[in-house]
């Protein structure tokens, strides 16, 4: 999450602000906001940077407010490890609570930057409100994206140079080598 | 006739001072918070904390408790006497015998203690995929990245990042996101050949030695290679 901003404000990186109109709103990952906070202090939190970021990518007049306090949202459901634990009904269940506040912001993308949150709002949470089950009812909600995603959909590249690509062709081709990689040609 | 409860704090398997459980008076901030409640019957963030309180936490390690809570923390951050719940209910998942965790985090831990990451994916599968995903975003149809590889143990990179198992193994192509990233940013980045795994599930299965381990292994691959910064690509 640092090293994004730094990119994008020392301008190292440059986004297009148009490719996406649809609107969207941020989940707070329990280990990177709210414990990250109880362990370092750190000020601004991970969820303010977050949403400073994607409103980087996004027009800011679409943003939908998921949690006025980062600090108290809640756990999408399958943090913990609970993604991976037999116990899916209960992980279902439990995220809930998070289809609710997704309806209420009313947004159609969720911006998540971690993996457990994305697969549990994409694959969990988000395959149940398209089957339609009831209590997952999610409004408007299309899609989950990981915050890196969002961003890398964005960019805009400054071609490399020729030489920039020479080098790294003769840099890749020498690790080839050492570790006995050889890609059958096209 | 009721009995008292003694309780001696020696015999705890779990490690409450009297700054924790002791302190509870019972307000149901934490179970009032916590959208776990209801999901095990018989327990709530509250019970589970009074239960430990009067010794009876061997019921605790044995419940779906502490595996249900997903410890996001949420009930210690609110809690008005400054109990640590999610250490402790993290403290009940380290008592439990490891044959008995849950799922295959504890599996998938012992996975990546002996082949380096939780899906035991091995190395040579690992670098060819690398490369063959360096050479699709080369040439990608609609964004191509001419230049772009996968850097592999290199040295004195500025940034070294691990990657999460499940990427290589199921979602490869999640991980250009971050290539493409780098890409045009003209990062100096590696990923190492061995040991690269940044998903400790030590951490989840309450198992110390093996989370320690697992961080010590991506600090010393960031040594070996010289590279100053760690990424995490979270
Ligand atoms: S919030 Fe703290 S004091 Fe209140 S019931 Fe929970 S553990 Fe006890
Ligand atoms: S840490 Fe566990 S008990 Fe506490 S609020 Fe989160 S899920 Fe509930």
């Amino acid at each position: 999450m640092d090293l994004l901003e730094e990119y994008i404000k020392s301008g190292r990186i440059k986004l297009n602000t148009h490719k996406y109109h649809e609107t969207f709103t941020v989940h707070d990952p329990c280990n990177y906001v709210r414990k990250s906070v109880m362990i370092y202090n750190d000020s601004p939190n991970n969820g303010e940077k977050c949403r400073w970021i994607a409103q980087q990518c996004i027009d800011p007049s679409l943003y939908r407010e998921m949690c006025d306090d980062p600090l108290n949202n809640f756990c999408c459901g399958a943090g913990g490890g609970a993604w991976a634990m037999p116990y899916d009904q209960e992980r279902l269940d439990y995220g809930k609570v998070k289809v609710d506040q997704i309806r209420d912001t009313g947004a159609e993308l969720v911006i998540a930057p971690c993996h457990n949150c994305r697969d549990q709002i994409l694959k969990g949470l988000g395959a149940e409100h398209k089957k339609k089950t009831p209590g997952f009812d999610m409004g408007n909600y299309q899609e989950t994206l990981y915050l890196w995603e969002l961003v890398a959909n964005c960019l805009e590249y400054e071609p490399w140079s020729q030489e920039e690509i020479d080098a790294a062709h003769a840099a890749r081709d020498a690790q080839f080598e050492r570790d006995g990689i050889e890609l059958e040609e096209e | 006739m009721d009995q008292a409860v003694e309780v001696k704090r020696k015999d705890r398997k779990i490690p409450v001072g009297p700054e924790m459980a002791d302190r509870c008076y019972t307000c149901g901030t934490c179970g009032g918070g916590c959208p776990a409640t209801g999901l095990v019957p018989g327990w709530d963030a509250r019970k589970a904390i009074r239960a430990i309180v009067f010794g009876m936490e061997q019921e605790v390690i044995d419940s779906k408790w502490p595996w249900v809570c997903t410890l996001c923390g949420r009930c210690q951050y609110q809690c008005p006497m400054g109990i640590q719940l999610m250490k402790t209910f993290r403290a009940c998942r380290t008592a439990r015998d490891r044959d008995k965790v849950p799922g295959p985090i504890h599996k998938g831990t012992m996975m990546n203690l002996e082949r380096g990451n939780n899906l035991g994916i091995p190395r040579d599968d690992f670098l060819f995929l690398l490369a063959d995903l360096g050479v699709e975003m080369e040439n990608d149809e609609e964004q191509p990245c001419p230049g772009f590889y996968v850097p592999v143990d290199k040295e004195g990179a500025n940034i070294i990042t691990t990657i999460n198992s499940k990427e290589p193994f199921g979602e490869p192509d999640d991980m250009k996101f971050w290539w493409r990233i780098f890409y045009a940013a003209k990062e100096d980045f590696t990923v190492s050949s061995t040991n690269w795994e940044g998903v400790n599930w030590g951490l989840f299965s309450g198992d110390d030695p093996a989370w320690k381990e697992q961080v010590g292994r991506v600090i010393e691959n960031a040594r070996r290679l010289k590279c100053k910064t760690i990424l995490y690509p979270e």
